[in-house]
């Protein structure tokens, strides 16, 4: 994987140079909140334990533009955001090249940061702008083949039921919207041992480990 | 006694005028003013540097009824909504006291269904929580496109059940109630049928790409390469 002219703090491990599955993290923890940290850490080792070719971006760190809601990237630059210059396009192409998109992020109102919503809402290019039919409720048709199995770790400053609820429903209506093949969501609170931290994030990302051990084969 | 003072906050990132986020609240601020409350604009997109949004966070504030009127981007509330709600959830937690504010949200989305909105009016209910703002209710609405960023009142029948819900909605909050079901309920039903709007859509997505030149390319994949799985 070629370091990106944008994103500045990429790891990639090179042991896994010639993985044959893909995984990407998006680290959406605020500037000066270094609550993620542990979290990120064990959770990078348990994926490239899995010897897939991990890449890791800190959003916080990188020149990302909002998206304006224009729809030109379905319109006028097909599959491509209009806004050029800034690491947009290296992400959304990161994301669709990915077996496993993981989201990092501190659960903010049952939500993502807004550091993982401005990535996220620049991915809309990567549907099309045509619609079908899921269960009754419409949602975009996909635009490329396969999309990648999404992850969500959120991490709780202290325990909150329904902020747990919010965070399920909206990855779930993300992998909808994506079509991910997979979903899992880990929810950690922020003060968690490293004990229950490697745990957790072993039992509950055990849906979407299987599907790039089986993208690795 | 001085009148009582609403803020609508335009969670849109488009431009003013042009939105439909901004036409919803507009109405609504415009039957919170003739019920005698001094109404005030902001739109978040021109609160990004600290000075606006000093502003923006005093307005909040000293509001009686804090309004947010936004469209849903990926299942949930934009990023400038969402930056913009963990600054003033921060700024109001540094607060000795807190202002007592009444707090709205109104989301629309481009989905005939306006169940898509449900999860961000979820996360509004906990920002109003976390924020100390007392939730008056939270107002989902489909098929927002077909709004085209028009007065509410220009579409006529179109928008027959939406203004009566947002009426009814004006009504309860001017006389210091939460919004009632019904204003959901009036809002829950589509305007036109969902199989109408979908394809009333999609001839708009090809109209809008024969204008670009690009009718041919509307299904382009230029992210995939050989790595994409």
């Amino acid at each position: 994987m070629k370091d990106d002219a944008h994103v500045s703090h990429v790891t990639v491990d090179p042991g896994a140079a010639h993985a044959s599955a893909r995984t990407l993290v998006l680290n959406g923890a605020l500037p000066g909140d270094e609550t993620l940290a542990p979290v990120e850490e064990a959770l990078l080792a348990m994926l490239r334990d899995t010897g897939t070719l991990v890449r890791d971006i800190q959003l916080r760190d990188i020149p990302l533009a909002y998206c304006q809601g224009c729809f030109e990237c379905w319109v006028k630059t097909p599959g491509l955001c209009k806004t050029d210059g800034d690491a947009g396009r290296e992400i959304t192409g990161a994301m669709i090249g990915s077996d496993l998109m993981v989201l990092l992020t501190p659960v903010t109102f049952g939500g993502y940061s807004s550091e993982i919503k401005k990535a996220m809402d620049r991915s809309i290019c990567m549907v099309s702008p045509f619609f079908r039919r899921v269960d009754g409720e419409v949602h975009h048709r996909r635009r490329y083949r396969r999309y990648p199995a999404l992850a969500a770790v959120g991490v709780l400053r202290e325990p909150d039921a329904e902020q747990e609820r919010i965070f399920r429903t909206l990855v779930e209506r993300n992998a909808l919207n994506f079509d991910s093949p997979v979903t899992a969501v880990c929810i950690l609170p922020a003060d968690a041992p490293p004990k229950v931290i490697d745990d957790r994030l072993a039992s509950s990302l055990e849906p979407v480990l299987g599907h790039l051990a089986g993208r690795a084969a | 006694m001085s009148a009582r003072r609403a803020v609508l906050l335009v969670g849109s990132a488009r431009p003013s005028g042009t939105g439909n986020s901004e036409a919803i609240g507009a109405y609504l601020l415009a039957r919170l003013a003739e019920g005698g409350m001094e109404t005030e604009v902001l739109h978040v997109s021109r609160c990004q540097r600290p000075e606006k949004e000093r502003l923006l966070l005093q307005a909040i504030d000293g509001a009686d009824l804090f309004v947010l009127s936004t469209p849903l981007y990926v299942d949930a509330l934009p990023y400038l909504v969402t930056r913009c709600a963990e600054r003033i959830a921060a700024h109001r937690a540094e607060q000795p006291e807190r202002s007592t504010v009444r707090f709205l949200a109104m989301v629309n989305c481009g989905f005939p269904e306006w169940v898509h909105t449900c999860t961000a009016l979820d996360i509004c209910k906990v920002f109003a929580r976390e924020a100390g703002f007392e939730w008056t209710g939270g107002l989902g609405l489909g098929g927002g496109e077909a709004i085209a960023g028009r007065a509410l009142e220009k579409l006529g029948g179109q928008t027959r059940r939406l203004r009566s819900g947002l009426d009814l909605a004006a009504e309860a909050l001017l006389a210091g109630r939460a919004v009632p079901e019904e204003a959901q309920a009036l809002l829950a039903r589509p305007a036109i049928p969902s199989r109408l709007y979908t394809a009333i859509g999609s001839i708009g997505w090809l109209r809008a790409a024969l204008r670009h030149g690009t009718l041919r390319r509307l299904g382009d994949r230029p992210l995939e390469s050989d790595r994409t799985p």
